[in-house]
């Protein structure tokens, strides 16, 4: 690979957003590199083997959020992705009983009555509901978040069009959006169900990644960013990528690549390179330097500003803004290698929900004490699980007869407690141990066997995510999804347009408007506000435009 | 039967506003308590002491020029109060307005982070006073063409001109700030410990709320509107009570006590009147109603609201989580390390954020805290007209359902732990208390007919503010059959001793009569 001294744009990170906005900046005409200063790409969208055979999506394992503009305009399935739905999930109680969720209507309508004929009832309303927010969000995904305090055309423009679409609501439904906007998860589940059992099934999405518990106001939103996706038009429906997640980084790059990218891995920055105000390059840790006028970090806005620019280039109020910008860890994961599909005793046989996502916790109180522990620096006593076999559906995952389990965990705090302390170094060896064992004993709810069929553990706690994708503190989203770092407020009130007080330096990652998740929205949008402020030829080509 | 225009069901602040300026208006009213003494929570008790609210700090000056008093001021004598964050280690913070210091009279070391924190919050207060002194704005009835669309423009263009006066950056935080939680607002100024739990107890006074629960911080600068500071009106809260109800006499309303309503009686699509508990009817144009929207729905009859409105009001949240207690004690007690003249101070024990939030866990799950918030204030020490040996404590958090239920024992229970959690910053005043009274939430509930005997009437979270207050459609104080309206604390803009929502129910109500 013939690497030159300047290109047009670095980025710094091939995460999946880093290379979604690289892979429309070269298709734009740019000569770009991307600098990783892992050995692979993917960042948090990653398939690695650690055991012989096996492979482990090892952060996210599912797929739903990947804008579809951005995977046709790349023309992903052209590069090798191809992502797989899947259907319904359970959650299983411990006197052997479940609550099944099947995307078949009649299916889940029984399922739901033989639990509350009255919430079998309350269901439709409530996708309804839920479904009337996710319209109303999409199409904010891939513009510009407005600046409420700036009399620019484009944040005015930007602000028109979302008074033009709150309006269009109507009063009634717009009270209902600012109430769903601001609301517990708990509390929205409390108004349309009785059942503790379905509440708790359907609770998990408002505090994934997330540190707020499910009776704390705004996550009800966090359930709206994990249902604003659609696999092949189906509006929250998920998906594995065949291959992993990391298989959504692999086409991007491969697309990155056909349209004369270069990525450099094993290439960590050191700090970028600042004169006058001005970004004029980076500097790599093994001493390299690379000139460029333009350089996105794909990194979370804390590493970003904090950690690899001096403090004299930035202005003090913006430091002390990052500063403050909230990026706790909350999740930890378990990735298994099973010598074959352990036995769910309380499941009929092939049950379509094995291949869904199980859970555990069976009421939204369990999962509020969850919360507690967290907050006092534990990890839960009876954590939030989600778990998956994808290779029940993929089978490149495993070897033949043998499956791959992925299981998230909510919630565990980078800042573990010991001894009066908090901080990410209490997690040694011992305690890692303990949370998996902590874990499996969560999933022997499920399956009893569980302990005999694993082959090999991967456990990772916030700190470890923290190490290798360099997600500050291990937040799955490179900072809180909370109203007050959302839309105009991500990253920081004054800067949601992806460029910074460095000119030239921009924010390509999830810490940007609309936030984390594989998505890839973030990675467009810097894009286009690169190809708009440097102007040229360079038009970004596409739907995302 | 006897006939008015307007029937406003207790005699709370609001619903004593609202009558006066019905009557203020020229409108026949007639206001009905229940009770036999009027105030609501704001009632003192026999002895003219602070019974359940004990502090004024957001009373609104726009309610006493409405109500006509004499240069626009309230009439009353006010004694401002210092607060003071009890610590248990013996470090007492006193904070008198935006400054901070330690009760030996040494700086606190954060005093001047506090300062800024402060005067932030104190300016942002004041910006949302402007959305609480008049219907909140969103719903455009009528368009935006008629009279009350285009006061509503200007109200909103002038805090959006008071955000924009204040320059870029602090619009912006405060955009920021209103959506976030006190928690992470209060130590990004401050290190944890009693400083910091002082302003975490005060936003979440009153609500099923942690400081870390989001929206907190609204809340906790609604109270600093009028800069936050407490005091104690000479004569405790029956003066207040006494001069509004005095406009209201004045101004020719009918104001009775003992008189429970039992029905609001409705025909076709308007109310006509009200019967009481004695089946005296009293018919009227419009009838306002204190003590919250599930109030006026149950006395009107479900049958006159439609299921969508109806399951709203279901979904109301009211979880009262603040007990009172009152102590009688056979002298003053003393506080280690507190000087004797800042024992009559707003005394707060809430060492730290971290601590608030623990207090608050246990009450998600039905219990009462081990180690309660308390706010504590004897108002005897600087008023002569209330009792000398009177301690008000307001004790957080006791929920309103507590499991098992508010029996003498747990009542006990909750006494007790409020004494020793007292007694580790004054360990003689278990030994002083010669009597307690415990008024839990579900006796305020009880006594005033509020629903989960809720501070608020209803829970002050972001999606029960402003427009969606107490609930989406009732957000401008009609609701129901026409001539229905709520002028309690749960409507706009919500409780404490403010007056407002009385204020701008009753202009609600003239605007539909003209
Ligand atoms: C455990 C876990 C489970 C998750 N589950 C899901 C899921 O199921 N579905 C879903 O949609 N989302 C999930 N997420 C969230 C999602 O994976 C992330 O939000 C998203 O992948 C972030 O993408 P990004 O490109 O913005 O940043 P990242 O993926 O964080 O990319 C940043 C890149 O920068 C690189 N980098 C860091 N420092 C340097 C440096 N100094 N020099 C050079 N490069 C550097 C990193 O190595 C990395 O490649 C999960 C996340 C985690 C951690
Ligand atoms: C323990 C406690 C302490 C507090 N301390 C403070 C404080 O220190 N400072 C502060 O600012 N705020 C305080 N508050 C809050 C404040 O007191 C209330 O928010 C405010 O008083 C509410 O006034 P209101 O007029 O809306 O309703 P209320 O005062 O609740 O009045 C409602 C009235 O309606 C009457 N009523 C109900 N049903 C009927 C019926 N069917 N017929 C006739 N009458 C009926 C009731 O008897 C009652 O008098 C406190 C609240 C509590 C519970």
């Amino acid at each position: 690979m013939a690497l030159s001294s300047s290109y047009d744009a670095i980025i710094v990170g091939a995460g999946h957003n880093g290379l979604t906005a690289g892979a429309y900046l070269a298709r734009a005409g740019r000569k770009v590199l991307i600098v990783e200063k892992n050995d692979w790409i993917g960042g948090a969208a990653v398939s690695r083997s650690l055991h012989p055979g096996w492979t482990y999506s090892n952060c996210s394992y599912v797929c739903s959020l990947l804008r579809r503009e951005i995977v046709r305009d790349l023309d992903l399935p052209a590069h090798g992705l191809q992502v797989i739905p899947y259907e319904g999930g359970a959650t299983f109680t411990k006197d052997g009983d479940y609550f099944a969720y099947y995307s078949d209507h009649d299916a889940l309508r029984r399922e739901m009555a033989r639990h509350s004929p009255r919430d079998a009832d309350a269901y439709a309303r409530y996708s309804q509901a839920v479904l009337r927010q996710c319209r109303f969000i999409r199409p904010f995904l891939l513009r510009d978040a407005p600046d409420p305090a700036s009399l620019r055309p484009r944040d005015l423009g930007e602000m028109a069009y979302l008074v033009r679409k709150a309006h269009g609501l109507g009063r009634k439904e717009l009270g209902e959006t600012m109430r769903f906007w601001t609301m517990s998860i708990g509390d929205f589940l409390d108004q349309h169900f009785e059942n503790d059992l379905i509440k708790a099934h359907l609770a998990g999405s408002g505090i994934i990644g997330t540190g707020l518990g499910v009776y704390s106001p705004g996550t009800a939103y966090v359930l709206l960013h994990h249902y604003m996706g659609d696999i092949d038009g189906g509006i929250g429906a998920w998906g594995f990528a065949r291959g992993g997640m990391g298989a959504i980084s692999a086409a991007m790059g491969r697309a990155f690549e056909a349209a004369g990218g270069t990525i450099l891995t094993g290439a960590g920055l050191d700090r970028f390179l600042v004169r006058d105000g001005r970004v004029t390059g980076v500097a790599l840790e093994d001493g390299r330097e690379f000139r460029a006028p333009v350089v996105a970090s794909n990194m979370d806005v804390k590493r970003t500003f904090l950690t690899h620019l001096d403090a004299s280039d930035l202005p003090e109020d913006f430091r002390r803004a990052v500063g403050r910008f909230k990026i706790r860890g909350s999740s930890a994961k378990l990735n298994i290698a099973l010598d074959r599909m352990p036995e769910f005793p309380a499941a009929p046989p092939h049950a379509s929900f094995l291949r869904g996502d199980m859970h555990v916790s069976t009421s939204l109180w369990e999962l509020e004490r969850a919360y507690d522990d967290w907050k006092a620096g534990r990890w839960s006593d009876a954590p939030y699980i989600d778990m998956l076999i994808p290779s029940q559906i993929d089978p490149t995952m495993a070897p033949v007869g043998g499956h791959m389990m992925t299981v998230f965990v909510q919630y565990a705090p980078y800042d573990l407690e010991a001894d009066g302390v908090r901080s990410g170094a209490n997690w040694t060896d011992e305690k890692r141990a303990a949370l998996a064992d902590k874990v499996i004993g969560r999933i022997e709810i499920a399956c009893p066997d569980i302990r005999d069929r694993i082959r090999h553990v991967e456990v990772r706690t916030p700190l470890d995510i923290e190490r290798e994708v360099g997600l500050t503190e291990g937040n799955i989203f490179q900072g809180e999804l909370t109203f007050d770092q959302l839309f105009f407020n991500r990253p920081v009130p004054g800067w949601s347009q992806y460029d910074s007080p460095v000119k030239g330096l921009y924010l390509c990652g999830s810490s940007a408007h609309p936030g984390g998740g594989v998505m890839g929205a973030p990675g467009a949008n810097a894009a286009r506000a690169i190809l708009r402020d440097t102007g040229g030829s360079g038009r970004m080509k596409g739907y995302a435009a | 039967m006897t006939r008015v225009t307007h029937v406003v069901i207790g005699g709370g602040l609001n619903g004593l506003v609202a009558a006066a300026l019905l009557a203020r208006a020229g409108k026949s009213v007639c206001l009905l308590e229940q009770s036999p003494t009027l105030g609501g929570m704001a009632a003192p008790g026999p002895d003219g002491s602070a019974r359940m609210a004990h502090l004024l700090y957001n009373l609104s000056p726009r309610v006493a020029r409405d109500l006509g008093f004499a240069g626009g001021r309230w009439p009353l004598s006010m004694t401002e109060l210092p607060s003071v964050s009890l610590s248990p280690e013996g470090a007492h913070v006193v904070v008198r307005g935006a400054r901070a210091t330690l009760a030996d009279g040494t700086p606190h070391a954060q005093a001047a982070a506090f300062a800024t924190l402060h005067g932030r919050l104190t300016r942002w207060g004041a910006l949302l006073r402007h959305l609480a002194e008049a219907a909140p704005p969103g719903g455009l009835d009528g368009g935006a063409l008629s009279m009350q669309g285009l006061r509503q423009m200007i109200r909103l263009g002038r805090v959006g001109l008071g955000l924009r006066g204040m320059g870029k950056p602090e619009m912006r935080a405060f955009l920021q700030a209103l959506l976030s939680n006190a928690h992470d607002l209060i130590l990004d100024e401050l290190v944890d410990g009693p400083l910091a739990g002082l302003l975490a107890a005060d936003a979440v006074r009153g609500a099923a709320a942690g400081p870390r629960s989001p929206g907190t911080v609204f809340s906790l600068i609604y109270r600093m509107g009028h800069g936050g500071a407490a005091s104690v009106p000479k004569g405790g809260m029956g003066a207040l009570i006494d001069a509004v109800a005095g406009v209201a006499r004045a101004a020719g309303a009918r104001v009775e006590t003992g008189a429970k309503v039992a029905r609001i009686l409705v025909e076709g699509d308007r109310v006509t009147g009200v019967e009481t508990e004695t089946g005296e009817t009293i018919g009227a144009k419009a009838v306002l109603v204190s003590p919250g929207a599930q109030v006026a729905c149950a006395l009107a009859g479900h049958r006159h609201f439609d299921i969508e409105a109806t399951n709203r009001l279901r979904g109301i949240r009211a979880r009262g989580t603040a007990a009172k207690i009152n102590l009688t004690l056979d002298g003053t007690p003393e506080i280690p390390g507190l000087p004797a003249d800042l024992l009559g101070a707003r005394l707060v024990l809430a060492p730290s954020t971290e601590a608030v939030e623990l207090a608050f866990n246990p009450s998600k799950y039905r219990r009462m805290s081990d180690a309660p918030v308390i706010e504590a204030v004897m108002p005897g020490l600087t008023d002569d007209g209330q009792p000398k040996a009177h301690l008000s404590a307001i004790v957080q958090y006791a929920p309103h359902d507590l499991e098992g239920g508010w029996s003498d024992a747990a009542r006990d229970r909750l006494l007790k732990i409020t004494l020793d959690r007292l007694a580790q910053v004054a360990p003689g005043l278990p030994a002083r208390v010669t009597a307690a009274e415990v008024i839990t939430p579900d006796r305020i509930a009880g006594e005033t007919g509020v629903p989960g005997g809720h501070w608020h009437h209803a829970e002050m979270a972001l999606d029960q503010l402003l427009a969606l207050r107490p609930a989406n459609g009732i957000g401008r104080y009609a609701l129901g059959p026409k001539g229905l309206f709520l002028c309690g604390a749960s409507a706009h803009p919500g409780g404490d001793l403010m007056g407002l929502a009385g204020l701008n129910a009753a202009r609600a109500a003239l605007e539909a009569a003209s």
